[in-house]
């Protein structure tokens, strides 16, 4: 049976921000190294996609294709999709008991008090076209709330498309899903491939990342949108009897039944 | 008759290398023949058959990204020993679940597996024949079933207490 490759795009957030580039900034990995795929944790990945067809010559078996992105010194993807708020409102509610037991002892420390101010971190708007993230506060990768601009944990690349010579020539037919597990994962790409054209065949992706600029005092994301570039190799191969190496046979059963 | 028996092989291909065994529950064979095989979901599986019926075996994997193929179905051979006349009974064979008998398989050349591109990548083999009109009835003919799974020196895992049972 045909069997799903995942493949792992993982971005350098920082440098292809400052570069305003993902070339040098994408590793990619699959899971097909052992059926032909080379370049693997490069970015010059190039994914086999082993088709095989019956004797008839229709297509044997459907290859599935998955795209997992996921970011460098990041908050790694396989938390539930719901920890970063999660994490502030417990942050939140920390800080609003320890600010009531200093309310407590009469003469709050002005010292302690603007500890918990520290605490209580930066949040950064939605661009005010009201598209982009929603309005969490800046956690640093242990999914502590942080001030500091240096510390803070970028959101996971966010892929908006595949395109390029795969898709327009019908090779593979991406599209956007939702999978069924709501709590760890979210939208992811997919694609089936059609098997029977072998041959190399680069594609696109377009991705999506955020910037945290400072704007009118206030911390915005904005949405940064870059290409790269892998390719899917594919190859075509008859179905084979496994016993005879050919076509249909009798099974090898031994010709001395055994003593039941 | 069914022209075609299907067996499926289920495999959990994460449980079995972590045990390094296809028991403990990691492997569930299924058949769909009508003519009364014994112990399914289980790697025990008895198939009922009849001669010149195709038998096919598929595997499947749970989890759906861990690649599971066949590498191997070689049949154990027996001691030259009649079958008893009382076996001959279709409706209920006495069949013990592991019959005492050696289970080494006989030296069968595997099956080439080599794609194009040079690789091995066992999903190029349909594993079917046919069932032969010398198989005496009433006798397991028990069978190796080897696995792959994945790639690696540790990668291949077996069984032998499945069997095509002649009715």
């Amino acid at each position: 049976m045909a069997q799903q490759h995942g493949i792992i795009v993982l971005f350098d957030v920082e440098n292809a921000l400052r570069t305003r580039s993902l070339d040098g900034n994408t590793y990619w990995f699959d899971n097909m190294k052992f059926l032909g795929s080379t370049g693997e944790g490069t970015g010059d990945l190039v994914t086999i996609v082993p088709g095989t067809y019956f004797l008839d010559g229709s297509q044997a078996t459907e290859q599935v294709l998955n795209w997992l992105p996921a970011a460098l010194g990041s908050i790694p993807p396989t938390v539930p999709r719901n920890y970063l708020a999660e994490r502030e409102r417990a942050h939140d509610q920390r800080t609003l008991q320890q600010l009531a037991a200093l309310g407590g002892e009469g003469d709050a420390g002005g010292a302690e008090l603007t500890r918990l101010k520290q605490r209580v971190g930066k949040r950064p708007r939605k661009q005010a076209s009201g598209r982009g993230l929603t309005a969490t506060k800046l956690l640093d990768v242990t999914g502590s709330t942080t001030n500091s601009a240096a510390a803070y944990n970028y959101p996971a690349p966010v892929i908006t498309d595949i395109t390029g010579q795969a898709v327009s020539e019908k090779i593979i037919y991406p599209a956007q899903y939702g999978s069924p597990d709501m709590v760890y994962d979210g939208w992811y790409w997919a694609a089936t491939v059609d098997t029977s054209r072998p041959g190399v065949y680069p594609y696109t992706v377009h991705v999506q990342l955020h910037e945290l600029v400072e704007q009118n005092d206030e911390m915005v994301w904005q949405s940064v949108d870059l290409t790269c570039e892998s390719s899917l190799k594919i190859t075509s191969d008859p179905k084979r009897n496994a016993f005879t190496g050919g076509g249909l046979g009798v099974l090898p059963l031994p010709a001395v039944p055994p003593a039941g | 008759m069914k022209e075609k028996v299907s067996i499926v092989v289920m495999v959990d291909a994460v449980g079995a290398l972590s045990d390094r065994t296809l028991h403990n529950g990691n492997i569930s064979l299924v058949d769909d023949s009508t003519a009364g095989s014994r112990h399914q979901g289980t790697p025990d599986l008895i198939t009922a058959v009849v001669p010149g019926q195709v038998v096919q075996w598929t595997p499947i994997h749970v989890d759906v990204q861990t690649p599971v193929e066949i590498q191997a179905i070689e049949f154990l051979p027996g001691a030259p020993v009649a079958p008893a006349a009382d076996q001959a009974d279709p409706d209920a064979p006495a069949v013990p679940a592991v019959p005492a008998y050696p289970v080494e398989p006989s030296v069968v050349p595997a099956p080439d597996a080599t794609a194009s591109n040079g690789h091995e990548n066992h999903d190029l083999l349909v594993w079917e024949g046919v069932v032969p009109y010398y198989m005496v009835p009433g006798v397991p003919y028990r069978y190796r079933l080897s696995l792959k799974l994945h790639e690696g020196p540790n990668s291949v895992l077996h069984i032998d207490s499945p069997a095509l049972l002649r009715v």
